[in-house]
């Protein structure tokens, strides 16, 4: 048995669901769905200087978010981990407590790897529905949902992606990287040339997480704000300290250090890499730079030698 | 659920000039003291907090008094920066925010039992004076022990109350590199300093703090006297925000200051790519 709901019927659906949520369809956003619960930029805390006083920003806000591609959400399942070990963010969970995420794919799939409800497209006019908690359970239980035996279905297969598949050896990877850069291959320095560190690659990707936290206060000096901001590690002043000093001088070593990062730092922390192969890094590169074929190469070289 | 990033308000009961560009700051608590941890200290020698100067911003700073000290924590600022300058203004009755302790502390148990060298130079002495209060308040537990303590000129040299008062439980070694008219210890890391030094090399540990030089003081010094790489202890200095392994500016390789440090095997950062 299946519960199906009609393609026609996810409109009025979906209008049901505002008297309980924000609604916001994801799906023609630039920026990733990380967006809603780790905004570019945030207020932490409020400080009044004048009576010394410190309140906590409340941003919370029930979401409901229709998410078009496994590949987001796969990335907030990692993301929530992360955010979640050893501590809890605050701000982040916040917000993410109160969400539902809904996928919307157009494709076949096996297993779902994230989100509350996925809406799997069987046909020209209907979806069926995944249901992957009770977050999930509670949103069906609607006039909407058909039950039916047996609905026609149709196989959208996606495109292959082999760059996905790499990524299911992420020990392999991370062996890789490590070794391509005590190995000297040539590649860091001819990404080195090309990449323009401007940090896109890391604000468009939907696991990306640096941050940092500064101060704003205003004009008349009474109010302060403390705000976290993307950051990005290739930018030149990730890891400055005063006196000038900088641990990643180059921009060979940060653009390393943001491989070194996704694929090393975080298998040994998390047994995985931080990467979903969605690529948006590669498609909002302007130099043209696809993490795929970087190592695609290195493994090429590395299974050689 | 926990808010890991609000800090608490202090108030800032005494400030000391130290040098030129250093000042100490005595923080406590509005109401009742520090707890303490699972040692019954309230922190771990060489763990660090984050200081919040709203308006200015917020940095991590080495405790530089006792562990056992549950009054108030000391914390010892060179004015570098924007939000360093900022709490240089602050006198005696104003108030800041800190949050932590925060990050591992030297591994005073490996430590216990064996003969100890410290070495720091310049800012790098609070978290060693922390170390060195414990040591001293379990003084059977530990060996020999010697602090060499270096700075450019004898201003440079911080908390001199200090320096005397240890000289009463273990042997404390000044160096300069650039000496006035009135000094009378070492000039630079001279072969004098390893010579005083006696040490069982096998049985030994030491423990460093400060920038880029140390990395001489770790040639000259600790490698001549035998000391291996796995029982030297570096407290690290990297560019931190969050101070709860999040944002990813402190890392090392694959560890991050903020909670696998400050303190590692001197061995297990050499091998790291950055």
């Amino acid at each position: 048995m299946e519960l199906i709901i009609k393609k026609d019927k996810i409109k009025d659906w979906l209008t049901g669901l505002k008297k309980d949520f924000k609604v916001t369809d994801t799906r023609k956003k630039l920026l990733p769905v990380k967006q809603y619960f780790f905004p570019p930029k945030e207020g932490l805390f409020n400080f009044d200087k004048k009576t010394g006083k410190l309140k906590t920003v409340d941003n919370s806000k029930d979401l409901l978010l229709l998410i078009g591609y496994l590949s987001e959400l796969e990335a907030i399942t990692q993301l929530d981990e992360i955010m979640e070990k050893p501590e809890k963010d605050f701000f982040y969970w916040q917000k993410r407590d109160k969400s539902v995420l809904i996928g919307i794919v157009n494709n076949s799939f096996k297993v779902p790897k994230g989100g509350d409800l996925i809406l799997e497209k069987i046909n020209d006019k209907e979806y069926r529905t995944w249901i992957l908690n009770d977050k999930g359970r509670r949103l069906v239980k609607d006039k909407f949902f058909k039950k039916v035996l047996k609905p026609k279905t149709v196989n959208y297969p996606s495109k292959p992606n082999p760059f996905k598949e790499m990524l299911l050896d992420s020990e392999l990877l991370a062996d890789v990287v490590e070794w391509s850069w005590k190995a000297n291959h040539k590649i860091w320095d001819e990404l080195a040339d090309r990449c323009l560190g401007c940090g896109i690659c890391t604000y468009v990707c939907p696991i990306c997480h640096c941050f940092s936290i500064d101060d704003r206060v205003t004009l008349d000096d009474s109010q302060c704000e403390r705000c976290r901001e993307w950051d990005a590690c290739t930018l030149p002043k990730f890891s400055q300290v005063v006196g000038n000093h900088n641990f990643h001088k180059t921009i060979k070593e940060r653009y390393y250090n943001w491989y070194y990062h996704k694929f090393v730092r975080a298998y040994k922390q998390f047994g995985k890499a931080q990467c979903v192969a969605c690529g948006s890094c590669g498609k909002n590169c302007p130099a043209g730079i696809k993490i795929g074929e970087v190592l695609g190469e290195i493994v090429k070289d590395f299974k050689k030698q | 659920m926990k808010n890991i990033y609000e800090p608490t308000k202090v108030n800032i009961v005494k400030v000391e000039e130290h040098s030129g560009s250093v000042k100490l700051f005595r923080l406590q608590k509005e109401k009742g003291s520090f707890p303490v941890n699972e040692k019954g200290i309230v922190f771990n020698p060489g763990q660090f907090i984050l200081v919040s100067h709203f308006g200015y911003g917020e940095a991590p700073f080495g405790i530089a008094s006792s562990p056992f000290e549950t009054k108030y924590v000391d914390i010892v600022v060179r004015r570098a920066g924007c939000l360093t300058k900022a709490m240089h203004q602050l006198e005696k009755g104003d108030q800041i925010f800190m949050r932590g302790p925060y990050g591992n502390g030297f591994p005073v148990d490996f430590m216990s039992g064996k003969d100890v060298v410290m070495v720091t130079g310049g800012c790098g002495i609070p978290p060693i004076a922390s170390l060195i209060e414990y040591i001293i308040e379990y003084r059977k537990k530990f060996g020999r022990t010697y602090l060499v303590y270096g700075a450019r000129t004898p201003k440079d040299l911080l908390m001199k109350d200090n320096l005397k008062k240890w000289e009463r439980d273990i042997k404390v070694m000044l160096t300069v590199d650039n000496p006035d008219k009135a000094w009378k210890g070492h000039v630079g890391i001279v072969s004098a300093l390893i010579s005083d030094i006696k040490i069982d090399p096998l049985d030994a540990v030491s423990a460093m703090c400060g920038p880029g030089p140390m990395m001489d003081a770790l040639e000259r010094i600790l490698r001549p006297l035998g000391i291996s790489d796995r029982r030297i202890f570096v407290n690290m200095e990297r560019k931190m925000q969050c101070g709860v392994g999040k944002c990813q500016h402190c890392t090392v390789g694959d560890k991050f200051v903020c909670q696998d440090g400050p303190v590692f095997h001197f061995d297990e950062i050499d091998k790291s790519w950055d």
